[in-house]
């Protein structure tokens, strides 16, 4: 766009028609010009002075709350926008957790597992690194029974040295969960309501757990071991203290 | 990640508010020269600036800030235009009194050339009020009004020659306009 430096022999109408386009212009052959030639100083002084009206002219009163108006607006426009999204998102957490109660409900209604074996081995695989057969803590025959009490049963002595009791879930119905110290791992023993839809077996194992289960009126007890464990033995020194209630 | 999102959010906000302190005056006058009202131009800055913080993530920088928001409010004006089917030839005088405090010679004179300048065609007016407000150069006005150069460079010539001829004529002019 900028003609080469042509020194003084900028033509007159084109240094007018471009001072003209832009009073502020600093391509430098317009400087050069505007150098050499007076009557092109006094015209672009001209111009300046025509765009300084110009400012004046065009420079029209902004209102004075404009900015805080705009920052209202958007403050108001964008807090009803996080409403919408925070409505959306209630939305969808409910639908998140009403997908995942029916889920819930229907992992609990229906088994997964068809019999009482199979679903006390998935149970100890699942909880077997919480337990270890080297743990100091005992839990104490009282303690037991106290937790007993909900199967309307209670041991008369101890079965072996016990390392955890708790209620647990199997297979949706609360049972209870003990963790014995055993020849060379632990030793589960789950005491569970007699239910219907676990088909009950006596004898399960897999690659490394057997399991056996006795039946008494109201529950069941499974005992799971690894493959050293004399699950007899369990089940005799078991089926000798325990007392059931009703 | 809510402490990250209300991080950005705080972010944004500040960045909003600094283009809004910055550039609301300038946006308004080119506004306001382009429609010669001043709640419409309002409006207008008001729907810009909402529109701007929308998009605010897609400013990358900063320097390009006012073309930016020049270029969103003149598509919102075109969509004025699209809704109303303003007549623009009807040019209210009223509309353009100035209340600040300048010397009565000198009101007297903007308010001259106020009219002089709206009533001259939007195509020189445009890059004028760009070039003089904005204080865009040649480039960036083409640019923004998606026109080559020398296109530009021509409408500022005849804009100014116009205004110059009239102030030329003024005492007469004024004359007239007071008179």
């Amino acid at each position: 766009m900028n003609p080469k430096l042509e020194g003084s022999t900028m033509d007159d109408l084109q240094f007018r028609r471009r001072i003209y386009a832009d009073p502020n212009t600093h391509d430098e052959d317009m400087l050069a010009a505007m150098k050499e030639d007076p009557a092109k100083q006094k015209f672009t002084q001209e111009l300046e002075d025509l765009d300084s009206r110009l400012f004046k002219a065009m420079n029209v009163a902004v209102p004075d709350d404009l900015s805080n108006k705009l920052i209202l607006r958007q403050t108001l426009a964008s807090h009803q926008q996080q409403k919408r999204k925070s409505r959306v998102r209630l939305g969808l957490a409910a639908s998140v957790a009403f997908a995942m109660g029916l889920t819930f409900n229907f992992m609990q209604v229906s088994s997964a597992y068809s019999n009482l074996g199979d679903y006390a081995i998935a149970h100890v695989n699942h909880e077997k690194d919480y337990f270890s057969n080297l743990t100091t803590e005992n839990v104490s025959l009282s303690a037991l029974n106290t937790k007993m009490a909900a199967f309307n049963g209670t041991f008369t002595a101890d079965v072996g040295k016990l390392l955890f009791a708790d209620y647990c879930r199997f297979d949706g119905m609360k049972s209870l969960h003990l963790v014995f110290q055993g020849q060379t791992s632990t030793v589960t023993v789950f005491v569970v309501p007699k239910n219907e839809q676990l088909e009950f077996s006596t004898d399960f194992s897999n690659e490394d757990l057997i399991g056996n289960s006795q039946q008494f009126k109201n529950s069941n007890i499974i005992v799971v071991g690894d493959k050293n464990e004399s699950l007899q033995q369990w089940q005799k020194t078991i089926g000798e203290n325990v007392r059931w209630s009703i | 990640m809510s402490a990250q999102v209300s991080y950005n959010m705080a972010t944004k906000q500040v960045r909003y508010e600094a283009l809004v302190k910055a550039l609301h005056g300038d946006l308004f006058r080119y506004a306001y020269w382009l429609c010669h009202d001043k709640h419409v131009a309002e409006d207008l800055v008001q729907e810009t600036f909402l529109r701007a913080w929308r998009a605010l993530d897609s400013l990358k920088d900063e320097k390009a800030a006012k073309s930016w928001l020049i270029t969103i409010l003149r598509r919102e004006n075109a969509r004025r235009f699209e809704r109303k089917r303003f007549d623009m030839s009807e040019y209210d005088e009223a509309a353009i009194t100035d209340t600040r405090s300048t010397s009565n010679e000198q009101e007297i004179e903007n308010q001259w050339l106020r009219e002089k300048i709206a009533q001259m065609p939007e195509e020189y007016r445009e890059p004028l009020v760009l070039q003089v407000i904005g204080g865009f150069s040649g480039e960036e006005i083409a640019k923004l009004l998606d026109l080559n150069k020398n296109t530009v460079m021509t409408r500022l010539f005849r804009a100014r020659n116009q205004l110059k001829e009239a102030l030329d004529d003024e005492p007469k002019a004024r004359g007239q306009y007071n008179g």
